[in-house]
């Protein structure tokens, strides 16, 4: 029960930061140069067709007045017009009609690509598949590997192995990602790939001429690799520092007087007191992951969030580029809450 | 008689540091029979907790060696076996099921992620292999041995959820979840409050006897020792100094620091003005050789009794305090509105005149330490007043409180957390004088640090060192410098001494009397520890639950308590004299034959 009206309290924050999030984002893509009339307009610039387009995206419109449309067209409960003309806009369920107006359910509306005319949630829900691969991927090779080197150098502190661990997690912190991806991408994608098997680029999915689409899971090691190395290296010294403070305890002298073996008091009691500080490291990278890690997409060609935004930004087409920040916020929020939910199932002192 | 259960060998254990080898452990050997209560009795720093570790070979490996020696113990595993050579596997069927410990600090030694049944049983489930129906089973029969209220609950509690006593019975749960043949237990009691200590030590008695059990008990508190042991070693830097019988060792010591440290600890039974400190009965030389002094001057002194509490009620009062409350509220709900409060100070009315020592008593948790907190405006009182000076502080701006705090000062609990790491104790002692303006130039403040670097005991070099450099009983001596450059009408001290070595302790308190025949100072002196009340104060405060249950002189407090709270308070404290060794060796002679019948 308590953890409902933790959930509704925290999704009511939710709800105040994204609606923080749109305002901000509006006005900061109604600063910036660039006139989405001429780029949607083309070739066609005659003034009739201008005005048109612009009636219809509603830039004629006051700031203030665009701004609430532009709410009520996120906003999943929305007061819809009745016209035809929106009615193609996006599928809704009335719910209640008043006069010419109907306040409708709906998925939140992020337009239409000035591009390609596609919706930015088709396009983004499109590309997510291979986004949640990729940070899944790279951040379970990264937790699980970066736990169990953080315990390994935290039991034997100032030995060469955590000499070796501690200052490779250094190099892994330092090398900015790129570079590191660029490494990766050459040394076992090209110059060694006949030994790895492995290719410089390639999707999650591969189209086959006879048996049709199918996953391809080679192709995702390279670029969970390049894109894990940070977040493996930051575990890994997170979980050395919180293990060796843990280690010191009286809890853990006491597990040692039970008789227990070793691996039970350090597993058992020493790692589940150690985990808090290295769940926000976790959670902080797997939202920066998920938002789309835009150089490892852009460098291995992989098609995913990044990949589209950078793409979108390139061409100034401003829908996209809104829609995907908004979802890398929502992703940011949602994550938040789970991991405060993480945090109290994980310590009982932890109070929701 | 059989072997012994237990017999340590010229147990050396070594650490080894940047700064050389430390012998931390010197050639120790004892023996420990069948259902005997063995006392380990030292200061800090004394090895007496490194010794008990290294027979679990619990000690850090590296920096701790064990250098040497033999501890053979009559296993029911492996017959008669070496603990100090065991392979680790053999170690782990020992420890917990064999021999088993209980730690100091109950608030620590539990781990806070799991439920305290879970815990207990844990152990069960490894040794005896029970299934973890039948554990919790047994854990629950366990719980109500210790008696520990409502098992289930407890069971299902998380260990920040229950009482410190309520730990430490937790912790004697699974220290005897597996009926050890010994049971080391390291300072059990002295995170504890008196009462709850009193019961702890009961339960122990009785567990030995029922059980058993021989138990390795670990103290710097003599007072316990008299309470519960049947035999006394006596450790100073590494080495036993005196080991023998209970009685013997507290009707006729022979080594100077065994005197010493009896005599050291301020007692109910009688007022003294000055107490003896170590330094009173021997010196150490720079190889380490302990000699003998011989002992007149401080007898004499010791001697003698404080004179009758002097109040002259003709003066006005210093502080004046009405009707004071502290309340914290307890936030809960959505929109964080407060519906309850902990009533932490409830209504405490008293006055303190010039010159005059006040022993604010009570147990963690009665509301002593905010109410002197209260007293500075270190937190905001809730509603009353409190003139110092005739100003009421309660009601005084932030500039004019900052100003008044000149007159007011206080020294804290813990010597290691209040002084800045960052900052020359110099610094320390000069910056209060800075922020008040006190004496015009830098060179004259600096003179005053000098001197009162002189009056509390230490030296004109010591003006540069950094805080770590110094021991705890420095460090509270620097605290107290520090109070004393405003020349404060009033200091409050909190818990002063309770971090420190009982010899520490004599020295801080004979510095403190010192000062208030030197300077006039009045001090309120906050103490969960009565003995060092009776010592220091003319007048007593017992507090409970956020009221003052009892005030007066301090003799006729102790003497002739009016309270029922006081008395229990007064009851539990171990006295450590010789007609309460008798009385404790008739109860658990009691004890004995109750159970074999």
């Amino acid at each position: 029960m308590k953890i409902i009206g933790f959930l509704l309290n925290r999704l009511g924050h939710g709800v105040l930061i994204m609606l923080g999030v749109v305002v901000a984002i509006f006005f900061l893509f109604n600063v910036l140069p660039g006139d989405p009339v001429a780029l949607l307009a083309g070739q066609r610039s005659d003034l009739a067709t201008r005005e048109a387009i612009s009636t219809e995206l509603g830039l004629d419109k006051p700031l203030p007045e665009q701004l609430l449309f532009y709410l009520n067209d996120i906003s999943p409960i929305s007061v819809h017009a009745a016209a035809a003309a929106n009615q193609e806009k996006y599928e809704y369920t009335p719910l209640l009609s008043f006069g010419q107006n109907v306040l409708v359910l709906k998925t939140p509306y992020l337009r239409r690509s000035f591009q390609s005319n596609k919706k930015v949630t088709a396009i983004l829900l499109d590309h997510l598949t291979g986004t949640l691969w990729l940070a899944g991927a790279a951040m379970l090779l990264a937790t699980v590997l970066g736990i169990s080197f953080g315990i390994i150098a935290a039991l034997k502190p100032h030995s060469w192995l955590d000499h070796l661990l501690i200052s490779t997690s250094v190099l892994g912190i330092s090398v900015p990602s790129f570079v590191a991806a660029i490494l990766i991408a050459i040394t076992f994608g090209f110059y060694w790939s006949h030994v790895t098997g492995l290719s410089l680029t390639g999707q999650l999915y591969e189209i086959d001429a006879f048996t049709g689409k199918h996953l391809v899971l080679r192709n995702l090691i390279l670029p969970a690799f390049a894109l894990g190395i940070r977040p493996l290296a930051v575990i890994t010294q997170l979980t050395r520092s919180s293990m060796i403070e843990v280690l010191s305890q009286d809890y853990m002298r006491t597990a040692r007087a039970k008789g227990l073996p070793s691996y039970r008091v350090v597993v058992g009691h020493g790692l589940k007191n150690a985990l808090n500080p290295v769940i926000t490291a976790v959670s902080g990278w797997l939202a920066s992951l998920m938002a789309g890690a835009f150089f490892i997409e852009y460098i291995f060609n992989w098609k995913g969030i990044g990949a589209v935004t950078i793409h979108a930004v390139e061409n100034l087409d401003f829908p996209v580029v809104m829609g995907a920040t908004l979802f890398i916020a929502f992703l940011f929020v949602l994550i938040n809450i789970l991991v405060d939910v993480l945090y109290a199932l994980i310590d009982p002192r932890v109070k929701l | 008689m059989s072997a012994p259960l237990l017999r340590v060998n010229q147990l050396q254990t070594h650490f080894q540091s940047h700064r050389g080898l430390t012998k931390a452990v010197d050639n120790v050997s004892f023996t420990i029979n069948q259902q005997e209560t063995v006392a380990i009795v030292g200061e800090s720093g004394s090895g007496k907790s490194v010794t008990s570790l290294s027979l679990m070979q619990l000690i850090p490996q590296p920096p701790g060696i064990i250098a040497g020696g033999e501890a053979i113990f009559q296993s029911r595993h492996f017959g008669e076996v070496d603990l100090l050579k065991l392979s680790s596997k053999q170690l782990q069927k020992i420890r917990g099921n064999e021999i088993s410990m209980i730690f100091q600090e109950p608030m620590s030694s539990l781990n806070p992620v799991y439920t305290c049944g879970s815990q207990v049983a844990e152990v069960l489930i490894w040794h005896q292999k029970l299934s973890k129906a039948e554990a919790k089973e047994r854990t629950l029969a366990l719980f109500e041995q210790v008696k520990l209220p409502r098992p289930e609950k407890i069971f299902r509690a998380y260990p920040h959820e229950i009482s410190g006593g309520q730990k430490q019975r937790v912790m004697i749960a699974m220290a005897m979840a597996c009926g050890p043949s010994i049971l080391i237990a390291d300072e059990p009691t002295t995170a504890l409050d008196v009462t709850v200590q009193a019961h702890i030590l009961d339960l122990l008695n009785d567990l030995r006897v029922r059980s058993n059990t021989s138990i390795l008990f670990i103290t710097h508190d003599l007072g316990v020792v008299a309470e519960i042991a049947d035999k006394i070693i006596v450790m100073y830097r590494g080495r036993i100094v005196e080991q023998g019988s209970v009685w013997d060792i507290f009707s006729n010591p022979q080594h100077p620091y065994t005197k010493a440290l009896l005599a050291c600890r301020p007692k109910l039974s009688m007022g003294i003005k000055y107490l003896p400190t170590v330094s009173d009965f021997m010196e150490v030389d720079s190889s380490g050789y302990i000699i003998p002094k011989v002992v007149s001057v401080s007898k004499e002194e010791s001697g003698s009794q404080l004179d009758s509490a002097y109040i002259n009620n003709q003066d006005k009062p210093l502080l004046l305090v009405n009707n004071l409350k502290v309340h914290f509220p307890v936030r809960k709900g959505i929109f964080a509105r407060s519906t309850e409060y902990i009533k932490a100070v409830d209504g405490v009315s008293f006055e303190v005149y010039p010159n005059e020592t006040i022993g604010l008593v009570g147990e963690s948790g009665c509301g002593k330490t905010t109410l002197g907190r209260a007293l500075l405006r270190l937190v905001q009182p809730t509603a009353g007043s409190i003139y110092f000076n005739n100003i009421n502080i309660a009601g005084l701006s932030t500039e004019a409180l900052r100003k008044s705090r000149k007159n007011f000062q206080m020294v804290f609990q813990d010597p290691y957390a209040s002084l800045n790491p960052m900052q020359t104790i110099g610094e320390a002692i000069m910056e209060p004088m800075q922020v008040h303006q006190v004496l015009k130039t830098e060179k004259e403040r600096r003179d005053k640090v000098y001197q009162l670097l002189d009056t509390v005991n230490l030296l004109p070099e010591h003006f540069h060192r950094y805080p770590h450099e110094f021991s705890g009983g420095q460090r509270q001596r620097i605290s107290i410098a520090r109070a004393l450059a405003l020349e404060p009408k009033c200091i409050i001290c909190d818990e002063s001494v309770s971090a420190l070595d009982v010899s520490v302790q004599a020295q801080v308190l004979n510095l403190l009397n010192k000062l208030k025949a030197e300077f006039g100072i009045t001090y309120i002196f906050i103490t969960h520890d009565l003995a060092v009340a009776r010592f220091m104060a003319d007048r007593i405060f017992v507090m409970n639950a956020g009221k003052i249950v009892e005030s007066g002189p301090a003799h006729e407090v102790y003497t002739n308590p009016q309270n029922a709270y006081t008395r229990t308070l007064l009851a539990a404290i171990p006295k450590g004299e010789l007609e309460n060794i008798k009385e404790a060796q008739a109860r658990r002679e009691a004890l004995m034959i109750q159970y074999s019948a």
